[in-house]
């Protein structure tokens, strides 16, 4: 029997509806509209648990991708590996497994989670790739449109947003649809002798690291040596 | 004929979707031509010349998303001499031409490499400090300083047509660009600092030390190993190394 939130399968469908729109608006904003920045994993994954019932899982999760993924970035024509359709995925699952075990998402269930959705940041990629490939058709046919005389072809370009909307929200409601496997994973997780201690850690080690190289600045590392250690010796001053 | 304040404000508006048909031919010039189309409504009331004036800014186009906005202005700027005369439909396209590159280049040392991830660091050590309402600083540090910037933008662009080019120098943005970098290098350190610190109180040594060793091995690795790789490699060990994140 796998663990479903208190309300069962109906809450889950409606979890899952709340997350496809949300993720489909926040694939929507990464790139093609706004770019206020409330697709970066912090938020999205802050803004999900919020509406899925645990902001603080959500800001977790979120705030570890953060980190992992501070460098992509669209430089020109690059495309990164896509963050948000992960943060949003990764946060469309955790919570609602979370809610079914009834101990929120802790370590072990987060670890578990990146695991089996971090290839969803390179199908993002792919996705983006092939978005923009269709775009193509969209604005010959603008620049055909104008050539004959009809100026309103250009209204075409919109239509670029919604391919990032639908994929994105297709994607994250099955990640909150398909929680409860994650949950019966974290739950037996739990039963094994790996079931103590901070599994997260090591990834946030790797955060942190990823994090300096993003900055691209020779100087980064000395700077932020300098800083930890000058904190260090402060807070050991306060409260050794 | 000027472009009135109302079309103007709806082409920087427009200009906040840029992006929405990025493609791999023409970038981003479906999106420069329907930002600026509410402009061309009013200086070529004939369909067929707003038709032939929207074509030519179906050229090829890549800019950074925000600074594009001074380009933008400058392009409406450029736009009312043309349908007046006093340049050749040629302008437009020199003017894309020469201020695209630099324009780009300052904006994604500027917004992406610098502003970006000293925004993101902060809501990170505020989901630290204040928990989950923390992570909202991103969004405050970040927009407060990228909107105005925006709209500062189009308007110098709209107000001197090429000569945006000086506005933006006389800023100085590649100094606050590495002085914004030191910043966010000198939070993530102090980010460590708080964090290794409160592994240690919370969890013993062991695990603060496992996390330096963890930050250090990685910083060795990268960028010869892809991050997939490491971040396998990192949730493996955590789950060997056990845990609850509570």
């Amino acid at each position: 029997m796998l663990p479903l939130p208190p309300g069962g399968w109906s809450e889950l469908i409606r979890d899952a509806a709340v997350g496809a729109a949300v993720s489909g608006l926040l694939a929507v904003e990464r790139k093609g509209a706004l770019q206020l920045m409330l697709s970066r994993p912090l938020v999205a994954g802050t803004l999900l648990g919020l509406l899925l019932g645990d902001p603080q899982d959500g800001a977790a999760a979120g705030a570890l991708l953060e980190l992992l993924f501070l460098g992509a970035v669209n430089l020109g024509g690059s495309v990164p590996p896509n963050e948000t359709l992960l943060a949003c995925a990764l946060a469309s699952a955790l919570v609602p497994a979370g809610r079914a075990l009834g101990h929120g998402a802790d370590g072990p269930l987060v670890v578990l989670g990146l695991l089996a959705l971090f290839p969803l940041a390179d199908v993002g990629r792919w996705l983006e790739r092939r978005g923009e490939e269709r775009n193509s058709a969209l604005a010959r046919r603008a620049l055909e449109r104008a050539q004959a005389g009809d100026p309103a072809g250009l209204s075409l370009h919109l239509r670029g947003l919604t391919g990032p909307f639908f994929t994105s929200a297709a994607l994250c409601g099955l990640g909150t649809l398909g929680s409860p496997l994650l949950a019966w994973a974290g739950a037996a997780m739990d039963r094994t002798p790996f079931g103590a201690g901070d599994s997260l850690f090591v990834l946030v080690g790797l955060g942190l690291a990823v994090s300096l190289r993003a900055l691209r600045e020779a100087r980064a590392p000395k700077v932020a040596l300098a800083s930890a250690l000058a904190l260090g010796l402060l807070l050991a001053g306060v409260a050794p | 004929m000027k472009v009135p304040a109302r079309a103007r404000a709806r082409v920087f508006l427009r200009s906040l979707f840029l992006q929405a048909s990025w493609n791999t031919q023409g970038m981003q010039n479906l999106g420069f031509a329907w930002a600026i189309a509410p402009a061309l409504e009013v200086l070529y009331p004939d369909p067929k010349a707003r038709a032939a004036a929207g074509a030519r800014h179906l050229e090829f186009f890549n800019c950074h998303p925000y600074a594009a906005a001074a380009i933008l202005g400058a392009a409406v700027r450029l736009e009312e001499e043309i349908a007046a005369g006093a340049q050749g439909p040629a302008a437009s396209t020199a003017l894309k031409k020469a201020l695209g590159p630099p324009f780009a280049a300052l904006g994604d040392g500027f917004f992406w490499l610098a502003l970006r991830p000293l925004a993101s660091l902060l809501g990170v050590c505020g989901a630290l400090v204040w928990r989950a309402p923390g992570a909202f600083l991103l969004l405050f540090a970040y927009d407060l300083v990228h909107l105005p910037a925006r709209v500062w933008l189009f308007q110098r662009g709209y107000d001197q047509g090429p000569g945006v080019v000086e506005a933006v120098q006389r800023l100085r943005v590649p100094r606050a660009t590495a002085l914004l970098k030191l910043g966010a290098a000198a939070l993530l350190g102090g980010f460590a600092a708080l964090l290794l610190r409160g592994a240690a109180v919370e969890h013993g040594l062991a695990l603060s030390l496992s996390t330096a060793a963890a930050a250090a091995a990685a910083w060795a690795l990268l960028p010869r190993v892809r991050m997939g790789t490491l971040v396998a490699l990192a949730a493996v060990a955590g789950l060997a190394l056990g845990g609850r994140f509570h």
